[in-house]
């Protein structure tokens, strides 16, 4: 294959590298395409955008797992007959409870993703800051209905719990 | 090296070389390699932090790096042009 493109300075205009000799036209086409296909590709994984979204469906599976969890919990299904109508209307009313609960995870993931990734992309930078700041607005926004006192609470302390979560995940490891 | 473009095979040198065009390229590659290395290395110190918690960059880090190169050719082309004139102004006078 050809050189690794980062490897030496940018000497060779676009179309005009020094791939193998013995390379057709077609081929040579399909590595331009190739290299233009995985550098969107790479662009859009990296973008907030997708984050957002990751965050939000990620967050809605674990939503929806925390609440089928809680189900195991609760004794209030144990009791009276079962037959096949009471099982139909408990998976129903279970699916909807783990939908509720999927899709208050699933915001909180995706507003706190999305405002982190801005925040970050503004300010070029990569420290601790950001998650304090994106908790703190993801937890304001979430308590907005509740008044100023609560949404400032929780805004602390979504920000609060936010800096913890990063930095355990930062935390310096034992290489060995 | 040789430049050829897209599907060309191998040929002959066409002619005499050329010494001047010859300086000249090499002057070329010269300042190109100096301007990358140049590029890289600073906007290395400025952008990447020191520990490095994954391989890939982030964020924020690849951002920086887009905005550090933009900045670094505009300023290039700014003194550059600044120098020029000043050039101009020291001959004329």
């Amino acid at each position: 294959m050809s050189p690794p493109p980062g490897l030496f300075p940018p000497l060779f205009p676009e179309g005009r590298e020094p791939l193998p000799p013995d390379w057709t036209d077609e081929e040579r086409q399909n590595y331009a395409t190739n290299q233009k296909v995985s550098k969107y590709f790479g662009f859009a994984m990296e973008s907030c955008v997708t984050k957002t979204v990751m965050a939000g469906v990620v967050g809605t599976g674990v939503g929806a797992a925390f609440s089928l969890m809680g189900a195991t919990f609760s004794y209030e299904a144990a009791y009276g007959t079962h037959t096949q109508q009471t099982t139909k209307a408990w998976f129903r009313d279970q699916g909807q409870k783990m939908w509720r609960t999927g899709r208050s995870f699933g915001k909180v993931g995706a507003l706190y993703s999305g405002t982190e990734c801005v925040i970050e992309s503004y300010r070029a930078k990569n420290d601790i800051y950001n998650p304090i700041a994106a908790g703190f607005l993801s937890g304001a926004i979430l308590a907005r209905n509740s008044g100023p006192t609560a949404a400032l609470g929780g805004g602390v302390a979504f920000a609060i719990f936010s800096a913890g979560i990063e930095l355990f995940l930062h935390r310096e490891t034992h290489e060995d | 090296m040789s430049f050829l473009g897209l599907g060309a095979t191998p040929a002959g040198p066409s002619g005499p070389v050329n010494q001047q065009a010859m300086q000249m390229a090499l002057a070329e590659l010269d300042l190109i390699t100096d301007v990358f290395n140049k590029v890289v290395s600073s906007c290395h110190a400025k952008c990447i932090n020191l520990r490095y918690a994954e391989p890939d960059l982030n964020k924020g880090e690849s951002v920086c790096i887009d905005r550090c190169v933009a900045k670094f050719f505009d300023v290039n082309k700014k003194v550059g042009e600044r120098l020029q004139q000043a050039g101009a102004a020291s001959q004329a006078a």
